[in-house]
């Protein structure tokens, strides 16, 4: 039997100082909680990644009746095989406009092969800091990113653009983490 | 010298009688074995850390079995919305078959896909007869789970349909990669 021992100098004819503790109630229960939580445990983390469409709503009735300058926006244009091209526009005007070179690493995970972007999400987290329009963490506003890809682009492909347009961070207020800065929505042509 | 009866000769000088009782080897080793459980209980507590550690109070999403998810390093935590699953051949709103996908790659072009918009409309209908009373206003959230070999144009089309249907915050679900840290 399982016990601990508790060692002292006890004196003959003293009752003994040496007590055991019954462990089986402990190991029982323990056995119980790892059985429960083996039972309910979620082995594969999924996530989701945000995404806006852009659809005209009714008009709001709290909105400034001033008309604002429109933000600027940045067009991610991956439709091209060996670079992106990264434009500042501010409605239709093309504020500015760079070339990024399409260098794909492959993060492999067990059977899946990932590419990944990093040169482009280094030059869109630079963007952002240079050109980004909500950076305050009282603004709740998001800045808009547009992604323009052709019809015969894999989904993995534009899973891995997002990721490197949500690559730069930054507070929202409260007590929540860092969220992206951005916010994605497609382009129809 | 005198003649002794044989037997056991170690320590018998010894004047004391336990030294007497233990060195005479009268009986045989006591049965009562105690195991030392000591390890074994430590070993128990780092299971049940780890366990706690990764439990998930949320549990498991339910994931179609034809959808290989992309995966990707900067991502939100799940919420609660209408599943809409895209692979290959077919498009499922929470498990119900709502539109072909090889139909959209035959037409090659961008279009409304009906059943899909039927299904997420009477959805969202359902939610303002359930919950509209309650003064919440309708999140408009779903989330996408799309194969990673599907075309772009299919999921331009199923994102496009769920913002006409009153859905316009569209997420994709994806794996997580493990964070780098970034500049």
């Amino acid at each position: 039997m399982g016990g601990v021992s508790v060692e002292s100098g006890g004196k003959g004819g003293r009752r003994s100082v040496d007590s055991e503790i019954n462990m089986i109630p402990m190991i029982d229960l323990m056995v119980c909680c790892i059985s429960f939580l083996l039972i309910t445990a979620v082995w594969s983390h999924m996530s989701r990644m945000n995404a806006d469409a852009q659809v005209p709503g009714p008009p709001n009735p709290e909105k400034e009746l001033n008309p604002q300058p429109p933000d600027k926006m940045l067009h991610v244009e991956m439709r091209q095989d060996d670079k992106f091209t990264l434009i500042w526009k501010q409605g239709p005007t093309v504020v500015n406009s760079i070339d990024v070179p399409k260098h794909g690493v492959d993060v492999i995970e067990g059977s899946t092969t990932t590419t990944r972007y990093p040169d482009l999400a280094t030059k869109i987290n630079e963007e952002w800091k240079a050109n980004g329009s909500h950076r305050d963490a009282s603004d709740k506003k998001m800045d808009q990113a547009v992604l323009h890809t052709d019809n015969k682009t894999l989904f993995k492909e534009i899973v891995s653009v997002i990721d490197a347009i949500y690559t730069p961070k930054r507070d929202f207020g409260g007590a929540s983490a860092q969220r992206p800065a951005f916010n994605v929505t497609f382009s129809v042509n | 010298m005198a003649i002794h009866e044989p037997g056991r000769r170690l320590m018998h000088f010894v004047p004391l009688k336990f030294v007497q009782k233990r060195v005479a080897g009268g009986g045989g080793r006591s049965v009562s074995a105690s195991i030392n459980l000591t390890s074994m209980i430590d070993f128990l507590f780092m299971v049940v850390v780890f366990l706690l550690m990764t439990f998930s109070a949320s549990g498991e999403i339910p994931l179609d079995k034809n959808v290989k998810l992309p995966k990707a390093e900067n991502t939100v935590d799940m919420v609660d919305a209408p599943m809409i699953a895209v692979n290959g051949s077919q498009i499922l709103v929470d498990g119900t078959p709502a539109g072909s996908t090889r139909a959209i790659e035959e037409a090659g072009r961008l279009q409304r896909i009906d059943e899909l918009f039927n299904l997420l409309k009477s959805k969202r209908e359902l939610w303002k007869a359930t919950q509209g009373g309650t003064g919440k206003s309708f999140p408009g959230v779903c989330i996408l789970q799309v194969d990673q070999m599907v075309a772009a144009l299919v999921v331009k089309s199923v994102f496009q349909t769920a913002a006409f249907a009153g859905y316009p915050n569209v997420s994709f679900m994806v794996g997580q990669l493990p964070k780098n840290e970034h500049p």
